[in-house]
């Protein structure tokens, strides 16, 4: 038998690391109860963050597990990278912004996937995403 | 995907109430639990023990004497059920071992006060009675040495805190599900999706819309789309009280989320006020198939689909086989 | 892992089974584009019933085929997006711009057929 309600590290190297992460996502989050369509919010969330690992960083991880505040319980997703990192945050955030292989969605549509959502990153260093969403 | 260890309702509940060991340490700090109050409390763990069942009984007598208590009390094998537990919660808080296995307990026990819809002062009052029963022979018992008595005694009132913590959360934080439930229910009767034609919705939206209740009615309406393989939808909004800048941009959402189902919307009962203070705050309306009122609005949808609306007296025309 | 594409009424339908990797979608935007050209066909289908996730990256593909489809003179059809799917991907900020869409198969074939109409009106 397999535990589901557990944490889970998905190392993001290749392209088909993005699927494994996000299914594993959308099972967590079913575990924990989400509904069929938070379940697919969730996924995408974890989706574009994994890609964005692929496109401009190479490798990473997501971390993904199961949380609560003592009144609701809800899902957290962790992504981190250790690539070039985003030089100016604030406009990565503009809802709008487009680099060349972005689509201008990314980060700010990300953002409004989940209920929180934080953003650290430094040139050469790295970027680490951490986001939330709670069960109703 | 089916080989799933699925926590018990009792763990999934102490995790969402954030009972960890961590955190139920913190509460044993709280109300003062020492090394040596578990050397007190043994000092008289064989005597509650073997007066165990007269305290469970004061307790629960204290209920029966209540009206409000009826719900609880109704049910036989509710009844049965508690006083088992209520039992096995007395030995257990003389026994010395307050760690996440007694928290669970005391978890337990509480859902099934607060699913027989027990109010928190009911409970508050037969627990006071019971400890009072338990204090006096405590101090009957020590009659001779009061302090080491009234000092066990003590003790024992920081256990019966532990537990009023726990259970008193439990019967909230139900409460609160209940409350968040009906929220639920409401919301789903208020948002109905009527099919008034083959392919064609109707949504008529009444209210105050906020983002919660937004994404809802939108979920609500393209699983309607699917079911009834809608190609229309008409949207009347009339009865929106407030249409913001945030209500627009729901509205804006579910039309596109409608699209890239095939279905085309419309929306109607947008006054003109209210769609040019739309424009001036940057609200892009010109992709928005908008008619004034209802009537316009089902008449445009019908024309969408293919009916033709004739004149009275008018013979359809032979449709060629 | 290859998405047949099949004909059907002068039209190409692909029926996308589970999540596509990055080549596996060019390959086949590749295939649409061929095969269009040696059928003459007059509009493609894509059918998405079965993927229960769309993101900005399989979006973009899709609007590529659609482009690529139309500088061969084809119209392009997404069909079968699931409530949850959509619902995820406006809540994104997705919207599959410029490219047709219906409910399914059926919807998108009858889609294609009233435009390829619609052409055929205006040549004559």
């Amino acid at each position: 038998m397999v535990t589901v309600f557990v944490e889970s590290t998905v190392p993001i190297e290749r392209e088909a690391d993005i699927v494994t992460a996000r299914q594993k996502g959308r099972e967590l989050a079913a575990a924990v109860g989400f509904s069929g369509t938070e379940q697919t919010v969730i996924a995408l969330a974890i989706s574009e963050i994994a890609r964005n690992i692929v496109s401009y960083a190479r490798r990473g991880k997501v971390f993904i597990s199961p949380t609560n505040d003592g009144r609701r319980r809800g899902v957290l997703v962790i992504a981190e990278d250790e690539g070039p990192g985003i030089p100016d945050i604030e406009l990565a955030m503009r809802d709008g912004y487009s680099t060349a292989r972005s689509f201008g969605v990314g980060l700010p549509g990300t953002k409004r996937l989940m209920d929180e959502f934080q953003l650290e990153s430094a040139v050469g260093r790295g970027t680490t995403v951490r986001m939330t969403k709670w069960l109703r | 995907m089916n080989d799933q260890l699925q926590p018990s309702a009792s763990q999934l509940l102490m995790h969402d109430m954030g009972l960890t060991e961590a955190e139920i340490e913190r509460r044993k700090r709280i109300v003062g639990i020492e090394p040596s109050d578990l050397d007190r409390i043994a000092k008289i763990r064989g005597f509650v023990t073997s007066h165990a069942d007269e305290y469970v009984s004061s307790f629960f007598d204290h209920l029966y004497g209540l009206d409000d208590a009826r719900p609880l009390l109704a049910s036989r094998s509710l009844v049965d059920r508690a006083r088992h537990l209520k039992q096995e919660h007395l030995l257990a808080m003389v026994n010395g071992d307050y760690g996440s296995n007694y928290a669970e307990q005391r978890l337990e026990l509480g859902a099934l006060y607060a699913r027989a819809g027990l109010d928190t002062r009911l409970f508050l009052g037969a627990f006071h009675q019971m400890l009072l029963n338990i204090g006096h022979d405590v101090m009957t018992e020590f009659q001779r040495t009061p302090a080491d008595g009234f000092e066990c005694f003590m003790a024992l009132q920081k256990i019966a805190f532990f537990d009023i913590g726990i259970i008193v959360d439990i019967l909230v934080f139900e409460r609160e599900r209940v409350i968040r439930q009906q929220q639920d229910a409401i919301r789903e009767i208020s948002t109905p999706v009527l099919q008034i034609r083959e392919r064609l919705l109707l949504l008529p939206v009444i209210g105050v819309i906020d983002t919660q209740r937004a994404r809802f009615i939108t979920e609500s309406l393209l699983r309607a789309v699917r079911t009834n393989r809608a190609k229309v939808v008409v949207m009347d909004v009339t009865g929106v009280v407030t249409i913001d800048s945030k209500v627009a941009n729901h509205v804006l959402q579910t039309v596109a989320a409608a699209r890239l189902m095939g279905a085309t919307m419309i929306v109607t009962g947008l006054s003109a006020e209210v769609a040019q203070s739309l424009v001036t705050l940057g609200i892009e309306l010109s992709g928005l198939n908008t008619v004034g009122d209802l009537q316009g609005g089902l008449e445009e949808a019908e024309q969408l689909l293919g009916y033709r609306v004739l004149a009275p007296g008018t013979t359809p025309p032979q449709v060629a086989p | 892992m290859s998405v047949p594409i099949l004909k059907l009424a002068g039209v190409l339908v692909a029926s996308v089974q589970a999540a596509l990797s990055d080549q596996d979608l060019m390959r086949l935007r590749d295939e649409f584009a061929s095969q269009i050209g040696r059928y003459r066909s007059a509009g493609i289908v894509i059918d998405l019933t079965a993927l229960d996730v769309l993101d900005s990256y399989a979006t973009r593909m899709l609007q590529s085929i659609a482009n690529a489809a139309k500088l061969r003179g084809a119209n392009t059809m997404v069909v079968g997006i699931q409530p949850e799917v959509a619902f995820a991907m406006v809540q994104l900020g997705l919207s599959l711009e410029g490219v047709g869409t219906a409910l399914d198969l059926e919807d998108g074939l009858a889609e294609l057929g009233s435009l390829t109409q619609q052409r055929g009106h205006r040549v004559r």
